[in-house]
């Protein structure tokens, strides 16, 4: 298949579970993810003439993705979480100090992962997400994020540093 | 090797990513420091811990339904019979079965909500009952009085009386919610650690308690249902519909349904 435009659909449909889970991350209403994540396709399909096949399709959707959220973000007036590096170190020390929510040691490890994420600040719960979750080398993070490499390691390993405390009786 | 140069590869080091010279040397940085090893250690852990266990939702079918249709339209024109297309584009075959059975799918769903009239409610309940208890799973059991005062100030409606908990179970949460485009309160219930029960009370003169599928507790007789694994009772009592998702067991749902209904 020489032609993008008939490659695009056979292999971007295999993709749509792992995009529906990054948008319900993202915009957790769940009609706004299924928007974000049709919107996505739409643009994928507007777009794949730049797409080069052989390349990391995958990526590519997940990055549009992406850049779709933040372009409703932006539309709609709602900037993503401002990320202040300091605000968020001392989060840690706080949560150190403090130990985890209370209840933590009670719930479900699936409850308290979710309620650890969603505290995460939105730049570092993508990161986390594309990483752990959809296992994306951290070069394809920073493409998907439009960020340097190293960017995205300072975000994970300050997001580490979080959920670690968060969910403390799980990671010992 | 340095810390910082061996923290920068940990993330790597621990999805068996590196290159192995680099590895060797960034496990040999790590043997010797406590703390390169413990951050490696919790880099490993927490890796596989959230790919292995972190929620994930699957794409509704018919969103699958709707990208699939919005993929078709984007591909060649059939000008030569469908035959000889899918000749062509063979992977379509399984596409279009795909397709198919989501439009079913999204047809039969379709279909039983807009056939039964409880099946939308219990639908949106369950929505209602999963994010209740992610909220409440942080929180104190805060005052019940307190709770339920505020509540019936926030209702719009009469509550009349409400259980307020006891020894066994707490209240933890109240909300004030909208259920079928009516106004309803959500009050969430905590049984044991990790067993929460939402209730939901709206006005409910002109509701419907379908008269199949009733449980009998003592001497009630509420509509029953298991929908994702968990249990659901729907009755009236005094001029209000109630509705109970419960992650408990049937018998103590039962239990907790009697002391609701019984405060009433």
């Amino acid at each position: 298949m020489d032609d993008p435009l008939s490659q695009l659909p056979a292999e971007a449909l295999t993709h749509l579970d792992g995009l529906y889970n990054l948008a319900r991350w993202l915009v957790r209403d769940p009609a706004e993810a299924e928007d974000l994540v049709q919107e996505t396709y739409l643009r994928a399909l507007k777009g794949s003439h730049q797409f080069q096949v052989g390349t990391n399709l995958r990526a590519w959707l997940f990055q549009i993705l992406r850049n779709t959220f933040f372009t409703q973000y932006r539309k709609q007036g709602r900037e993503p979480e401002a990320v202040d590096p300091e605000v968020l170190d001392t989060m840690a020390t706080r949560l150190g100090a403090a130990g985890p929510p209370s209840g933590a040691s009670n719930g479900t490890l699936s409850v308290d992962l979710r309620a650890a994420l969603q505290q995460l600040p939105e730049d570092y719960r993508a990161v986390v997400l594309l990483a752990d979750v959809e296992d994306f080398t951290m070069t394809e993070v920073a493409d998907i994020m439009g960020c340097p490499v190293g960017t995205v390691k300072s975000r994970l390993f300050r997001a580490r540093a979080i959920l670690q405390e968060l969910l403390r009786d799980y990671v010992r | 090797m340095e810390c910082c140069e061996a923290r920068d590869h940990l993330a790597e080091l621990a999805r068996n990513r590196l290159e192995p010279d680099l590895a060797d040397a960034v496990r040999a940085h790590a043997a010797g420091c406590v703390g390169c090893a413990d951050a490696l250690r919790v880099e490993a852990a927490l890796h596989a811990l959230i790919r292995e266990r972190a929620p994930r939702y699957a794409a509704p079918p018919a969103l699958r339904a709707r990208v699939q249709a919005a993929l078709r339209k984007s591909e060649v024109p059939i000008s030569s019979g469908w035959r000889a297309w899918l000749s062509l584009h063979p992977w379509m075959g399984t596409g279009l079965a795909g397709a198919l059975v989501a439009l079913i799918a999204v047809w039969v769903g379709t279909t039983w909500l807009a056939a039964d009239p409880v099946a939308r409610l219990v639908s949106r309940a369950l929505d209602e009952h999963v994010e209740y208890a992610r909220e409440a799973m942080h929180r104190p059991a805060p005052n019940p009085v307190d709770l339920l005062a505020t509540l019936r100030s926030q209702a719009g409606f009469a509550l009349g009386p409400l259980f307020p908990g006891d020894a066994e179970v707490q209240l933890i949460s109240t909300k004030t919610a909208e259920l079928r485009s009516k106004p309803a309160v959500a009050l969430v219930y905590r049984n044991g650690p990790e067993r929460y029960a939402t209730l939901l009370l709206m006005p409910g003169a002109d509701a419907t308690i379908p008269a199949e599928d009733r449980l009998p507790i003592e001497s009630f007789k509420p509509y029953h249902r298991v929908a994702s694994g968990k249990q659901v009772l729907y009755w009236k009592q005094n001029d209000l519909a109630c509705l109970m998702v419960s992650d408990l067991d049937g018998p103590a749902t039962a239990a907790l349904f009697l002391k609701i209904r019984k405060a009433a």
